[in-house]
């Protein structure tokens, strides 16, 4: 089959859903598909620009390329899935969340004017449109499907994917809380910050980068973290595995996080997971105390549960071995023959 | 976002203040609402939309109307026949030239004409005997055009398009109140049928007696409640005297009664009926009421009530087997008391489902903030999008700008 997979750009980012959309390429070319990916740039302000930019999308002719037909478009997240096609199928990573769940939260995009209202209102008639046309809704998580139904009354398979394949392995922990995130306000690296201000035995590395990285560095001063936070910026993939390799723990606590791939990382190196009772799609692959903990988004309960750890290495590495087998049930070869499978 | 709220409100004893007085909390939770006064035209200053309610009685909607056109808003036709309303608006205060053009636009020169003899006295009063035929709703629907319409059912909004309102429509089911728990009241019948809300004919009354003095045939222990205001028109003791029904006790009256009475007598009915025919389009407040207590209902098959789901209400089609399918459906309900079950059963579970007071709020929320920033959003997505277009030569009017308008509905974006 020709299959193309379909996911905005923000240019000069990169995070789980551009590893994803390259992943899901690379696997269906894996099962001798002609696979390739299709981005288009996207930025979502100011006012209604979200609008113009997800019609975009809309535009594209995507049933032939270069006079063949394309046999079946995969789209990911917003605005991807506003593209026409007759055999679409949606993996949806997720929505616009400014636009739902994210709303009248400090997250929010929207503002009380009328147009603003208006705009959110026109993002959810167009997801309304394009996801309930598609021939197939998978979500990535109970979670993101569960944001689906509630929102739009539209219903999706719940359908997770590994994390990227790297050479995890498992080492003798350092001692330190390893935070990998895009950094911006959602993912909540400010908790963590705050749970290592609490308890002056505790250290953390943060990896990525982000438009919330100045905050978080100039907090991190503020509270005499220095040499106790470390900000590691991006870092390659040799780096990345070495550090899950020797962490404590990783702690992963965004705000109602649509999935994340970073706990099946975690899993994958041996280590457990630190999150909070708010976290969302984490919680559906974390058990409190099988696998990790969780706790509630405060900083005394994360740095409570972060010296409790320190205490009981032994129990910290059982936990990431049960993570571990959690993680390796989750195969892209049984996530792709569902996509492929589903009814045309 | 501000909303000025336009509607009668308890005290007044109308279908629409109850209606208000249910929704208005759960809107407040949702949007920046206030109320406007009795009488008051004009919206109060940063009000970015407002919200009409409109029946058919000039006495509590009149002021509504004349506020909305003025200041069009988002219109809620709770039901779609204004005949009434609009001759009390005109011809009620001797405007006769609207009167005339509002029945011209209804229905071209011949409707003039019939409106011509109903200022002459030459032809009876079209809202008192035809009024389903000329609906005059299209004062109302032309007022509001660019803001929208909030209907409560697919016989409202299939009527209005018919009548050429091209403009936005969002359908929303009127709310259903929540079971306040009232002891049934203490009133006698094996079964107890009850019928409340205003009695005249076109709650089909007549019909409902002569079906119930068949069914006390059979069942000497049946009683039937009729609990809410006669009339004028419609002489109800000369007709019980007729089918033997006075005096004996069979038919429980009361007059208006408050609303925690209404809820004490729907507990205690065995069997809740509501007929129309005609119908204005309106939803039954009554009848919501009875599904949301689970209460085995019976009604017309017209208009919203035909909407009801089967198994959630026995409809009887109003024609010449009218009386016969009632007091067959009410001899079906008092025999079987597992029929009885179901249908309250699925009563309940269709109130809950789809007359939910959240959902409801929520889409009304969704109709306002689209209405009130709706056409900005859509001035500058178009916009933005035209001006790529002709950046890149596109022809107005030609395939490819035509394509571009075809997506742009496709995406609803310009909704």
């Amino acid at each position: 089959m020709r299959i193309a997979v379909c996911a905005p750009q923000v240019p000069f980012t990169r995070g789980g859903a551009e590893i994803f959309a390259d992943r899901l390429v690379a696997e269906l070319r894996g099962r001798d598909h002609e696979a390739d990916l299709v981005t288009v740039p996207f930025k979502w302000y100011p006012g209604s620009r979200v609008l113009t930019q997800a019609f975009l999308w809309r535009l594209l002719d995507l049933e032939q390329a270069d006079g063949r037909a394309i046999d079946l478009v995969v789209a990911t997240k917003f605005p991807s899935y506003a593209v026409r096609h007759p055999n679409k199928v949606v993996w949806l990573l997720h929505q616009f969340r400014q636009a739902y769940d994210l709303d009248r939260t400090e997250l929010g995009q929207f503002d009380e004017s009328p147009e603003d209202r208006a705009t959110r209102r026109a993002v959810h008639r167009l997801d309304e449109t394009a996801l309930g046309e598609a021939r197939k809704v998978f979500a990535t998580s109970r979670n993101v499907a569960d944001r689906l139904e509630r929102a739009l009354g539209l219903k999706a398979e719940v359908l997770p994917h590994p994390p990227q394949e790297l050479a995890y392995r498992c080492e003798r922990s350092d001692d330190f809380i390893l935070s990998v995130n895009r950094l911006d306000r959602a993912k909540r690296i400010d908790l963590l910050l705050d749970a290592v201000a609490t308890d002056a035995s505790l250290r953390c590395i943060v990896v990525g980068d982000g438009p919330d990285r100045g905050r978080l560095e100039g907090m991190a001063r503020e509270r005499g973290l220095d040499g106790r936070a470390e900000f590691a910026g991006r870092v390659g993939d040799e780096e990345l595995v070495a550090l899950y390799a020797r962490c404590l723990v990783v702690y992963y606590a965004p705000v109602d996080e649509d999935f994340g791939m970073v706990p099946y990382e975690a899993f994958l190196s041996g280590k457990p997971v630190l999150t909070t009772t708010d976290a969302g799609g984490p919680l559906e692959i974390v058990s409190d105390r099988r696998t990790g903990l969780v706790c509630e988004p405060s900083a005394a309960a994360l740095a409570e549960a972060c010296g409790w750890l320190r205490a009981h290495p032994e129990q910290a590495r059982e936990w990431g071995q049960a993570g571990k087998a959690v993680a390796q049930r989750v195969t892209w070869e049984s996530a792709v023959d569902r996509l492929l499978a589903a009814p045309a | 976002m501000r909303v000025a709220y336009y509607s009668p409100l308890p005290p007044e004893r109308s279908g629409i203040a109850d209606y208000s007085a249910l929704l208005l909390p759960a809107l407040r939770r949702r949007l920046d609402i206030e109320v406007v006064k009795r009488g008051r035209r004009r919206p109060p200053r940063r009000t970015d939309i407002a919200l009409y309610h409109v029946g058919n009685d000039p006495e509590v909607h009149g002021w509504i109307v004349e506020a909305l056109r003025r200041w069009p808003g988002v219109v809620v036709l709770h039901e779609f026949v204004l005949h009434h309303l609009i001759a009390g608006l005109t011809l009620g205060r001797g405007d006769v030239a609207t009167y005339l053009a509002a029945m011209e636009r209804e229905g071209g020169l011949a409707a003039r004409l019939l409106a011509h003899g109903v200022v002459e006295r030459s032809v009876p009063p079209l809202w008192e005997n035809r009024p389903e035929d000329f609906p005059l709703t299209g004062i109302v629907l032309d007022a509001v055009r660019d803001r929208g319409v909030i209907v409560h059912s697919r016989t409202v909004e299939e009527r209005a398009r018919a009548a050429g309102y091209d403009g936005p429509l969002w359908r929303i089911p009127h709310p259903a109140w929540p079971d306040p728990e009232a002891p049934p009241a203490e009133l006698g019948g094996e079964p107890l049928i009850g019928c409340l809300g205003n009695l005249n004919a076109s709650k089909r009354i007549p019909q409902l007696l002569e079906a119930f003095a068949r069914l006390r045939e059979s069942r000497p222990g049946a009683r039937l409640l009729l609990a809410g205001a006669v009339s004028s028109r419609f002489e109800l003791e000369p007709r019980l005297q007729r089918l033997g029904l006075a005096g004996d006790g069979s038919v429980l009256r009361e007059d208006y009664v408050d609303e925690r009475r209404l809820w004490s007598l729907l507990a205690r009915c065995d069997i809740c009926v509501a007929l129309r025919a005609p119908t204005m389009g309106e939803t039954s407040g009554i009848a919501l009421r009875a599904l949301s207590l689970g209460r085995p209902l019976v009604v017309s098959d017209v208009g919203w009530f035909s909407e009801l789901p089967d198994g959630v209400a026995l409809k009887v089609p109003v024609d010449e087997l009218e009386v016969e399918t009632l007091t067959a459906a009410l001899e079906l309900l008092a025999s079987d008391e597992a029929a009885r079950s179901a249908l309250g059963r699925a009563a309940r579970d269709h109130a809950k489902r789809e007359h939910d007071l959240g959902r409801v709020a929520d889409a009304y929320a969704t109709a306002l903030e689209a209405a009130a920033g709706g056409e900005a959003v859509r001035d500058a997505v178009v916009g933005e999008v035209a001006r790529a277009a002709a950046a890149v030569g596109l022809e107005p009017g030609g395939p490819e700008a035509l394509e571009l308008g075809t997506r742009l509905r496709e995406a609803r974006i310009g909704e």
